[in-house]
C-alpha cells in the first residue's frame, strides 16, 4: 500500500470552497461522476454537519485491465463521509471505493481550512491511501492508481475554481437581474409622455 | 446531477436546493435555528433506500436515520 500527500492553496475563503465543494458536482473535469446522492445527514451535538454520501461512477477501463482485474460492470461506488466544523472552520472528508471484491481500495481524505496567515485562503490537504490484494500483480496496479490519482488531483483542483466560478457568476447574475428590474419602470415612464 | 435511482432524481434536486440554501445562508453563518429541509429529505432519503436494495449495492453500515438523531 502507499500514501501519497498533497497541499494546495485556493485563492478564495474557505466559505467559498466548502459551499463548492459541497456542490462540485456535475463539472466538466469529473464527467465519470454520474450520481451523487445524500444517504444521511444530521447536526451532531458539538454544531458539526456529518454527511454520508454514495457517489455514483462510470469509468472506462481498457478491456485487459478488466480481465486482469475481473470487473465486469464499469459502475464504480464511492462511499463518502465528510463533517463541516463551522466554529473551527474545517470541512473533512473521507472517501472509499465500494466493491464486493475488495480487490483495489482507495481511500482519499481532504482536509480544507482557511490558511493560518491570509483568511481570504484556503488550504487543501489531501491524502491518498491505496492497497491493492490478492494479485501478483498488485504493485503495477498500484503504481497505475498512484499515477491516476496524482493526475486526478490537478483535475479536482480545476473542477473546484469551475464550481466556484459557478456560484460567483449566478451571484452577479441576480445583482444584475435585479438592477435591471429597477431600470425598466424608469424608461417606460420616459416613453410614456 | 441524477440519483443513483432514476425516479428519485427531482427528489434529489429539490432536497440539494433546499439544503444549498440552508448550508450557505444559514450553518455556515453559525445560525443554528431549525433545518427547513427535514420533510424534503425523508421523501427522498426513502426512495434512494429503495434504488440502493434493488441494485444490490453494497453500503458499508450505513443506518437510514433521520437528520436529528444524533451518534453517540
Amino acid at each position: 500500500s502507499s500514501v501519497a500527500t498533497m497541499e494546495h492553496i485556493y485563492y478564495h475563503p474557505w466559505e467559498t470552497v466548502t459551499k463548492a465543494a459541497m456542490q462540485k458536482y456535475p463539472n466538466p473535469m469529473n464527467p465519470g461522476v454520474v450520481g451523487v446522492d445524500v444517504l444521511n445527514r444530521h447536526v451532531d451535538t458539538q454544531g458539526r454537519l456529518c454527511s454520508n454520501r454514495l457517489l455514483s461512477t462510470e469509468w472506462g477501463l481498457p478491456s485487459l485491465a478488466k480481465t486482469l482485474i475481473g470487473i465486469t460492470r464499469t459502475n464504480t461506488y464511492i462511499q463518502e463521509n465528510s463533517v463541516v466544523d463551522p466554529k473551527e472552520k474545517t470541512f473533512e472528508l473521507q472517501s472509499s471505493n465500494i466493491s464486493c471484491t475488495n480487490i483495489v481500495s482507495v481511500d482519499e481524505k481532504l482536509t480544507y481550512r482557511p490558511h493560518p496567515q491570509d483568511p481570504q485562503k484556503t488550504i487543501l490537504t489531501q491524502e491518498a491511501l491505496i492497497s491493492v490484494k490478492g494479485i501478483s500483480l498488485s504493485s503495477y496496479l498500484e503504481g497505475l492508481m498512484a499515477k491516476t490519482i496524482s493526475a486526478n488531483a490537478g483535475k479536482g483542483r480545476e473542477a473546484m475554481e469551475w464550481v466556484i466560478r459557478r456560484l460567483n457568476t449566478e451571484i452577479e447574475e441576480l445583482a444584475a437581474t435585479a438592477q435591471a428590474t429597477i431600470r425598466i419602470p424608469m424608461a417606460a415612464a420616459v416613453t410614456e409622455k | 446531477m441524477n440519483s443513483v435511482g432514476e425516479g428519485c432524481t427531482d427528489l434529489k434536486r429539490e432536497y440539494d436546493q433546499c439544503f444549498n440554501r440552508w448550508f450557505a445562508e444559514k450553518f455556515l453563518k453559525g445560525d443554528r435555528s431549525g433545518d427547513p429541509c427535514t420533510e424534503m429529505f425523508k421523501k427522498y432519503q426513502h426512495c434512494v433506500q429503495k434504488a440502493i436494495k434493488e441494485k444490490d449495492i453494497p453500503i458499508d453500515g450505513v443506518e437510514f436515520m433521520g437528520p436529528n438523531k444524533d451518534k453517540p
